[in-house]
């Protein structure tokens, strides 16, 4: 694996906060938090349980910078995936009721069929992107729901109103399909 | 139980996913600590799907967020040795007889007289055993090299008690064998420290005076006389 310039900036941010420097850490978080929050803000809907999963998030990342040595992934992927699990925790804690309709706000199929935003999105967000562009319309809108807004097999069915083995068959199919078009683009290493 | 293939493969693109839920997803976890090849498949999904995140627009969080976290951390350095950075001296408690074969080896084979200290410094085997000699060398013995490291150069730092910044040693030669570092027994950069850790730098060692690459391997101090 090869790191971009900020890739590697941020790798060396998190190899000094293993070592206890505070003051690193805390360019860490300035260089970051924002993305990770707007990640978390998706999945868990409300403010305050987004300042809590970052919190809780951060306190991780710096209990267990020394590990990240051994992850072998982009800085911000390591991250975001630590963000992405506390948010899905927070979330099986506190949304009993699903009320999934009213709580998206954003465009789904927009956005799951946006190339990046930003010019110097990496390589990585590009192939998924791309590998996302070649699912049918309804796998990709499935596959980006669940994704960016952690939403249950059965939400995702109440949602879409489609039967539920249907949405399961949808991520399954669809995730397989991903699986094969990263491969071919050399993102994902066949194991 | 394992997993079969199959299994791991779809059970870890739904977890990365996030609809593995529930007991499912513990459940999972539980492989994912127990089995490597469970693990290796997670982390090839998530540096396959989590890159997406990046197309979400940045939310700025709110002050109180980071001072929350600040007042959450613990100190470093002044950390007994358990938790999150020690946790590597944890796992290697069953290679402890190895670390005392290679201590004993080590002092036999010594200059003369005590060390000042000494320190064993791992990742997730001892990888060098560290002694501060009177009246002005530190000996680092490195007893595992690490392979592929052809382009780098590995630094040596130490950690003062207090937390703070990280003070460099000097340059330790990756291969089996002794460094010696001249360094007085009273020389500012080993006053109140209480470990030691090793990072992986550009060659020539970093460039900022400060560790900019992972750190390999780190260890407590062990006092053994006084100066």
């Amino acid at each position: 694996m090869t790191l971009d310039a900020t890739q590697a900036r941020l790798a060396g941010l998190l190899a000094k906060a293993a070592l206890g420097d505070r003051v690193a850490f805390a360019e860490l978080y300035r260089a970051t938090s924002s993305k990770l929050f707007a990640v978390s803000l998706r999945i868990v809907r409300e403010r305050p349980l987004a300042e809590e999963a970052l919190q809780d998030s951060f306190v991780n990342i710096w209990n267990h910078a020394s590990d990240y040595a051994q992850a072998k992934s982009a800085p911000t992927t390591w991250m975001t995936a630590i963000v992405r699990n506390r948010s899905l925790d927070i979330v099986r804690r506190t949304r009993e009721e699903p009320d999934v309709d009213d709580a998206l706000s954003v465009n789904l199929v927009d956005e799951s069929a946006a190339p990046p935003r930003e010019a110097e999105a990496r390589a990585e967000a590009h192939s998924i992107q791309h590998c996302l562009g070649e699912l049918d319309a309804e796998q990709r809108q499935t596959i980006a729901l669940a994704f960016f807004h952690g939403l249950t097999h059965s939400e995702l069915a109440e949602h879409l109103r489609r039967p539920l083995g249907t949405v399961k068959t949808h991520i399954r199919r669809g995730l397989l399909k991903l699986k094969d078009c990263l491969m071919r683009t050399g993102d994902v290493e066949r194991g | 139980m394992r997993l079969t293939p199959t299994a791991i493969q779809a059970l870890a693109g739904e977890y990365v996913l996030g609809t593995l839920r529930g007991r499912a997803r513990s459940r999972f976890e539980e492989h994912m600590r127990s089995d490597r090849a469970v693990a290796a498949e997670v982390a090839r999904w998530e540096a396959a799907i989590t890159p997406l995140a990046e197309s979400v627009a940045p939310v700025e969080p709110p002050k109180r967020v980071w001072s929350g976290i600040e007042e959450r951390l613990r100190p470093r350095a002044a950390r007994p040795a358990s938790g999150g950075f020690w946790r590597s001296f944890g796992m290697v408690a069953g290679g402890l007889a190895s670390v005392l074969l290679a201590f004993f080896v080590y002092i036999s084979s010594g200059p003369r007289g005590e060390p000042l200290f000494v320190a064993v410094l791992a990742d997730t085997a001892p990888r060098m055993v560290v002694s501060m000699h009177q009246p002005d060398l530190l000996r680092v013995r490195v007893v595992k090299p690490w392979g592929g490291m052809d382009k780098q150069s590995l630094e040596l730092w130490a950690m003062p008690a207090k937390g703070g910044a990280p003070r460099s040693l000097g340059l330790v030669t990756n291969a089996m064998g002794d460094t010696m570092i001249k360094i007085a027994g009273n020389d500012p950069r080993v006053q109140d420290v209480n470990a030691l850790a090793v990072s992986m730098e550009p060659m020539g060692g970093s460039p900022t005076g400060q560790p900019t690459g992972a750190v390999v391997c780190q260890g407590m101090i062990a006092p053994v006389k006084r100066a």
